[in-house]
């Protein structure tokens, strides 16, 4: 979808996307040339629609998608999938290993979180959950690199 | 004033282009990829699963690298057939901070007992859940849902690292217009072959989705028919399955059949491996699928249907 200013002629630029209000993006757009600005209000199924194809909707460099937020208030466009109704996926996933063995808690290196950012949101609760378990199953309580690796190797990846 | 087509650019979110790149990206990781099949019916419980994995272990018996890509989101068997269900996604080492999607960290795939990388969400999602998605549109998914889908098999082929294979098999869900819908996104390269079993009325709806391709440029190797027969394990003999008169009549060539077998439907539910037992008429059959499979794809990949 494009905006034109009619009297300038003129293709207005995107300027910010509000966060989602019950579905609805407020959409912000100005004329280069005479400054008028004004906003277009999403309705849900038009929100979805967009955010189904899983892009960023905002104001971005020509570099791609990466350094724009997203419909969603700058979330990837997949964190939200999870079985069953809202909620986070994450935390379910936790509570179920938590209530099956109560295991101890494990800590993540800031290295090791910075790899799991890696992992596509919609697979990150379950790769958390693997690696911690593998973590424990070689009796460190710690994820580091170091225990990344020896995952790698031992699920030979 | 201008219209649309005289302005460059959206004005500032570029969706067209972003659309644009995750299909580059998908190209770019699937560039190692000799062949793409997918094989989908139209009709619901032919036993697509069943076979995409085992061809998968007839196509690994002769030497080839292969990989499987559940495309059945909602109703995953991959997970559970190929053994896969409690996989391990490991981070891949390399990282820029930008993430997996962004096409430079690639996570591996969970690999079955036999070497046969496999993707499918029932390694993701217990099959006490179903899969499910945040909408802005709570209520009204049969107006999105389909478009999420199919970016999400957009970022899975851009996530994970398929590497140098022979073939990388697709198992589509049911549904003749589904079937569709997947060539028309996975595109020209992909080769497909379609499901059926001895009765008229799934020879009926795969014949549906066999029109429904003829009308693009589809490239349809064949069909396999399967549950052709029961083979029974005390008297070593195929008996009919199902009361059959008159033979499949798909317009397009049969790539061989497969009785139905208990143990083969067995080492599914179990996850271990089956076509390595070559000399058991379903591991016979499969094999000489396998061989009817590669000669199409060698014969049509200059001249798609």
């Amino acid at each position: 979808m494009k905006f034109l200013c009619v009297p300038c002629d003129s293709p207005m630029k995107l300027q910010t996307v509000s966060p989602d209000d019950r579905g609805s993006l407020s959409v912000v757009y100005s004329c280069p040339e005479c400054g008028y600005e004004m906003a277009m209000l999403t309705n849900a199924f038009e929100t979805q629609m967009v955010q189904s194809l899983g892009v960023r909707i905002g104001p971005q460099s020509t570099e791609g998608a990466g350094s724009a937020t997203d419909a969603s208030g700058g979330r990837c466009p997949f964190s939200a999938m999870l079985p069953g109704k809202d909620g986070a996926r994450e935390d379910s996933t936790q509570a179920k290993v938590s209530d099956a063995v109560e295991p101890k808690a494990v800590r993540w290196t800031a290295a090791a979180e910075a790899r799991l950012e890696n992992v596509p949101a919609f697979v990150r609760p379950m790769a958390r959950a693997g690696i911690e378990q593998f973590a424990r199953d070689n009796g460190s309580l710690e994820v580091d690199e170091k225990i990344l690796d020896a995952a790698r190797t031992f699920f030979g990846m | 004033m201008k219209s649309y087509h005289d302005i460059a650019g959206d004005g500032g979110s570029r969706i067209l282009e972003q659309v644009a790149e995750q299909r580059a990206r998908i190209a770019d990781g699937l560039a190692g990829v000799r062949h793409l099949v997918a094989v989908g019916s139209g009709k619901g419980g032919v036993g697509k699963s069943t076979l995409t994995v085992h061809l998968a272990g007839a196509l690994l018996a002769r030497g080839l690298r292969v990989a499987i890509l559940d495309a059945d989101f909602n109703g995953p068997s991959q997970a559970r057939m190929a053994g896969v269900q409690r996989a391990v996604f490991v981070p891949p080492a390399s990282s820029n901070g930008s993430g997996a999607a962004s096409g430079t960290a690639k996570m591996a795939l969970p690999r079955t007992a036999n070497g046969i990388g496999v993707f499918s969400m029932g390694s993701l999602i217990p099959e006490s859940e179903a899969l499910d998605f945040e909408s802005a549109a709570h209520g009204e998914s049969h107006t999105w849902r389909a478009t999420k889908e199919f970016a999400l098999l957009g970022e899975i082929l851009r996530s994970f690292e398929w590497g140098t294979l022979d073939v990388l098999m697709f198992d589509l869900p049911p549904g003749a217009e589904r079937t569709v819908q997947y060539a028309d996104f996975l595109g020209a390269r992909t080769s497909f072959v379609l499901v059926t079993i001895p009765s008229e009325v799934s020879r009926g709806v795969v014949a549906r989705s066999v029109a429904a391709l003829a009308k693009g440029s589809h490239r349809v190797l064949g069909y396999v028919e399967n549950m052709s027969g029961y083979y029974c394990h005390d008297c070593h003999a195929v008996k009919p399955l199902f009361v059959s008169s008159a033979p499949a009549a798909l317009d397009i060539p049969c790539l061989g059949t497969v009785p139905f077998d208990p143990e083969l439907a067995r080492s599914c539910d179990l996850g271990i491996p089956f076509t390595s037992e070559r000399e058991t008429l379903v591991g016979q059959a499969l094999d000489q699928i396998a061989e009817q499979l590669l000669n199409r794809l060698d014969s049509t990949s200059e001249h798609p249907r």
